[in-house]
């Protein structure tokens, strides 16, 4: 190793002289590893492959070109919009992402596509909320759903408004209310509480993210007619959704009944109809309640899961009694189709953004999977001639993936580098003070305060990667997110997009 | 109060059921008082602009080809690096900063691209650019040569060499050129016409003896001797302690050509005229890499004039209107190559500043040329492991410490506030943000330009990210970039744009190989 740093000195080619020899016999001595490349394509297999994926991709851009004038003319131009989210899904979380599924399936990692980044179209989107340069998710899911900026912790209104304030407001129509004119039915399916930020946008509008339920309000909100975000649905929401999955239950039940609530409501008894009388719909509270739910699909009433107490289980972890994000996806996609109008679909991978905040990379990565998955089974389910897909996020993470790493170094592990061959070490790198250091870390959160050694088992669910400021949670991220897109009118999504013109965009093609 | 309140309520009543109702009633929404917030307006605008450009774009045959290309790379130029430079220069001129746009991020297509080198997951420069340049992902450290070789191996090194975007376009009388910042031996800039087992082999002097022994020339000596012979004909940048022992060589090859080492020399460069052709043009603007444009800016005007350092915008607009002089269609590669050294110092300040000043680079060779005949690429060859944390209020410093809506610092658990840009490794290790309100000796201007930020991993020098970097382009063929890219795509995607038979050419050029 000492070549590198007589290189530096440029004393490099008088201390080799002596040896005068090559690089193979150098490399005999000290320099080599000695393992294998793991990759042993060809610079003509490289280029054929290229060369032939370009073709590829200006045949199919060239046809969808041939459709735009087709779709333009037509009013009715996406039959079907499934719009999907990874809350804190930023571009690191992808890449890590890609690798880790790439590497369960045997693959060195690097060269694996997630089932939605095959999608042709691909844009970058602008987060910010109006009032903060790193945002939150209601901010951030408010202005896809409404097309209006708005500020932190607004729920679907305008940035007139003053969080935690609640006062006179005009409701921002969401996309599920505009497909709902149009004769669309509508679904929103999370992993998070039904109520939690992102999926609340869709159906509620609220002054303030955090009241989900009645406990949360001021006298004074109630006073003046502010209503927390589980009874807007129970009164409203059907009105903007005919599904709603997800986690929750306690903003849903009096605290007698285990839950949060105050005003001693039960809103699911509200919800099915109390001693026989006529309910507002069906509910769900398990994975076989669902199973049963659907069963019922022709009746057209609405639905609402909730399958767990808050957030539903991390997909690692999650009991069988808790639908998967495909199994709800599933569901609610025989509900919808049912539709001759068509439908707008609403996908959150919730805990992402959760794994992320708790500085586990294993779980952000374990739930992008999940979505991975489910956006894989989907693509076998829609016909894409009529069906809009756009997957983004709301905002990133401050997940970074460093290090010189070698090609196919497992994505959760300590960093391996290469030796000056170009071969992979056979130990990891070391950082100044001597230690190892994995590939993955975060900015700030948890891992700057119970500081673990990579020694410990990096993969490990509860392993958190090394982190610079000490915080209780780490932050969001402030850079562009990625937005891949798919079906008609996926051609609008391109270029560097501020986030509130997405909506505009699926407004246009539905 | 009470009153008051009974007011307020059935005033929130009613417009709660209005909007309800007119959403309910209607599709058409056009009087609808939302409608009027400027931010629905603003997307409204945008999607009637964006549908007349795709409808525009439809018009334009896809078989309209592109004449010249230009390459942009900002070297590490990431994601993150891109958000952070816009709020940048927005708030440079007097803007908040999230909202503006650097010029390029108004291009109609992007693409994001995998970086990856088939031997490493976070990548370097040589063989990001390779990939680039030659249609062929390959090894960290090769320049321009297939992953089947050995790095610092030279031996049998010339049967992978892949011939690069530059030479094939001289092959085909296309004027081509090349423009960095740094060193124009360096791994980026040589990509573009040299061929070399290893990045380092940039002078003679600092080739390994098995270069010696099996020829490989190096990377200095293969600007002069091999590219400008076969026709490149301008490179502008820095360098000299690499370049100088093959200025005589430049001279006496080529009696019309010029050697200019200012900025002076080169903003008065004569163009040439039809009956006047001018030569190649070398212009070696430093001994080493060219200076940062913050340093540059503040020390040009105190040095005479023979050391007086061009900017990379000066020099790309001089080697455009050279290239455009020439009269023939043209290739040429601009790399704003000082984002990645002043990431790898941990030092944001520069990094931005650095990408500022190829966003204007863009947009000044964007008005001297035509999208109708002119492809502009904007990328970057990998990503730094740069990061933009939560969660300073709208339009807080970009450079500054995190603070809130009251414009407060907010205070991490170790009692200390924290810049909202920072590194995960370099060799700036700790916590390395104080300020006035907490009680140290030791008060730093976040600000300042040679602050660095705090990283978690001890190193000698940041590393590279190896998430995704985006690619901005318009012009003819733009639209072939789009989706989720491997690297080496952009090649080929140059190629069909310029609609080339580059298949058969690869053929014929590796057919003759016993591979």
């Amino acid at each position: 190793m000492n070549v590198l740093k007589l290189k530096k000195s440029g004393l490099y080619f008088i201390a080799l002289k002596t040896l005068s020899i090559n690089c193979l016999i150098l490399s005999l001595i000290s320099c080599s590893s000695g393992l294998p490349l793991k990759d042993l394509k060809s610079s003509d297999q490289w280029f054929q492959e290229g060369h032939e994926n370009v073709q590829r991709r200006k045949t199919e851009l060239d046809e969808q070109k041939k459709l735009l004038n087709k779709y333009i003319e037509n009013s009715n131009k996406a039959k079907n919009i499934i719009f999907v989210v990874g809350d804190g899904m930023g571009v690191s979380t992808l890449t890590a992402a890609r690798i880790f599924v790439g590497q369960q399936q045997g693959l060195l990692g690097e060269e694996f596509f997630l089932s939605f980044e095959t999608f042709p179209h691909s844009a970058l989107v602008k987060t910010y909320n109006v009032d903060l340069q790193t945002p939150d998710s209601a901010g951030t899911m408010s202005a896809l759903m409404t097309g209006v900026k708005t500020n932190e912790g607004i729920i679907s209104l305008p940035d007139s408004v003053e969080r935690g304030v609640c006062a006179a407001h005009t409701n921002l129509p969401t996309l599920m209310d505009l497909a709902k004119a149009k004769g669309k039915s509508t679904a929103m399916i999370t992993t998070a509480r039904v109520t939690h930020a992102t999926p609340a946008t869709t159906y509620a509008h609220s002054v303030d993210r955090n009241w989900e339920s009645d406990n949360y309000l001021t006298q004074a909100a109630k006073d003046l007619g502010c209503q927390d975000i589980a009874s807007q649905f129970i009164e409203t929401g059907a009105a903007s959704l005919d599904v709603l999955l997800g986690g929750g239950r306690r903003h849903f039940l009096p605290q007698e009944e285990g839950g949060k609530r105050l005003d001693k409501q039960n809103l699911i008894q509200q919800w099915i109809g109390k001693n026989g009388e006529q309910g507002k719909g069906h509910y769900a509270g398990t994975k076989s309640e669902l199973d049963a739910m659907v069963m019922q699909v022709k009746d057209g009433k609405p639905w609402l899961g909730l399958f767990s107490k808050s957030h539903m289980d991390y997909a690692y972890q999650r009991p069988a009694e808790q639908p998967s994000l495909q199994q709800m996806t599933a569901a609610a996609l025989t509900r919808l189709e049912q539709d001759p109008e068509g439908y707008a679909m609403v996908i959150e991978a919730g805990r992402i953004d959760h794994g992320h905040h708790a500085g586990t990379a294993y779980k952000a990565l374990t739930e992008t999977q999940e979505l991975h998955e489910t956006i894989a089974w989907l693509l076998t389910q829609v016909d894409l001639t009529e069906t809009l897909i756009v997957v983004t996020a709301d905002h990133s993470h401050t997940l970074t993936l460093a290090g010189y790493t070698t090609r196919g170094n497992p994505i959760l592990g300590e960093v391996v580098g290469n030796d000056y061959l170009g071969y992979p070490k056979g130990s990891p790198s070391l950082d100044d003070n001597g230690e190892a250091y994995t590939s993955l870390s975060y900015r700030d959160g948890p891992g700057a305060i119970n500081r673990q050694l990579s020694t410990h088992d990096t993969h490990a669910p509860d392993y958190q990667q090394a982190a610079l400021v000490p915080m209780d949670y780490e932050t969001h991220g402030g850079e562009d997110v990625a937005l891949y897109a798919i079906g008609p009118m996926a051609q609008l999504f391109s270029g560097t997009l501020e986030q509130h013109w997405v909506f505009h965009a699926l407004k246009y093609a539905m | 109060m009470r009153f008051v309140h009974t007011y307020l309520f059935y005033i929130l009543l009613s417009l709660m059921t209005l909007s309800r109702l007119s959403v309910a009633s209607s599709d058409d929404l056009s009087h609808s008082e939302y409608q009027q917030n400027s931010w629905y307006q603003q997307g409204n605008h945008w999607l009637k602009q964006r549908i007349l450009a795709l409808q525009a774009q439809r018009e334009i045959s896809s078989e309209n080809k592109a004449k010249n290309v230009i390459l942009f790379v900002g070297d590490g130029m990431s994601i993150t690096t891109l958000t952070a430079a816009r709020i940048w220069q927005g708030q440079q001129a007097g803007k908040l900063g999230e909202e503006h746009f650097l010029h390029f991020e108004h291009y109609p297509h992007t693409a994001l691209i995998k970086t990856y080198n088939t031997n490493q997951q976070s990548p370097d420069s040589a063989g990001t650019m390779t990939a680039m340049m030659t249609g062929v992902k390959t090894r960290a450290g090769l320049i321009s040569i297939g992953p089947e070789q050995d790095r610092t191996e030279c031996g049998d090194s010339e049967r992978y060499h892949q011939k690069t975007l530059l030479e094939w376009g001289n092959e085909r009388g296309y004027s081509t050129g090349v423009v960095t910042t740094a060193r124009l031996t360096h791994a980026t800039p040589a990509a573009t016409y040299a061929h070399s087992p290893d990045r380092g082999w940039e002078s003679d002097l600092l080739r390994h003896p098995n270069a010696y022994w099996h020829g490989c020339d190096s990377i200095a000596k293969q600007l002069v001797e091999k590219a400008f012979p076969a026709g490149l004909d301008i490179a502008l940048g820095g360098g000299g302690s690499r370049l100088d022992n093959y200025y005589d060589s430049f001279r006496q090859q080529f009696k019309t050509g010029s050697l200019i080492h200012d900025q002076a020399s080169l903003l008065s460069l004569t163009l040439g005229s039809e009956d006047k052709a001018l030569g190649p043009v070398l212009g070696v603007f430093s001994s080493g890499h060219m200076k940062f444009e913050l340093d540059r800016i503040k020390t040009n005007h105190s040095k005479p004039s023979a050391l007086k350092q061009p900017s990379l915008k000066e020099m790309s607009e001089q080697a455009l209107k050279y290239l455009q002089s020439k009269n023939e269609n043209y290739l040429l590669v601009v790399e704003g190559a000082r984002i990645d050294q002043a990431h790898h110092k941990g030092n944001a300040a520069r990094a931005l500043a650095e990408t500022a000043m190829l966003a204007d680079t863009v947009q000044r060779l964007d008005e001297l040329t035509s999208d109708d005949d002119t492809l502009i690429i904007v990328t970057a060859d990998h990503s730094h492991n740069f990061v933009m944390a939560g969660y300073p209020k709208r339009g807080n410093p970009i450079l500054g410490v995190s603070k809130n809506q009251q414009n407060e610092q907010v205070i991490a658990n170790d009692g200390l506030p924290y810049t909202t840009l920072g590194y995960a490794n370099g060799r700036t290790a700790g916590r390395q943000t104080t300020a006035e309100q907490v009680p140290t000796e030791k008060a730093v201007n976040t600000e300042a330009t040679d602050f660095h930020q705090g990283v978690t991993t001890h190193l000698s020098s940041a590393t590279h990210g190896s998430d995704d970097v985006a690619l901005h382009a318009k012009g003819p063929g733009a639209y072939l970039f789009s989706g989720l890219m491997e690297q080496h795509e952009i090649f080929h995607t140059i190629m069909q744009a310029l609609q080339n038979e580059h298949q058969a050419d690869k053929d014929n050029s590796l057919g003759s190989k016993a591979l």
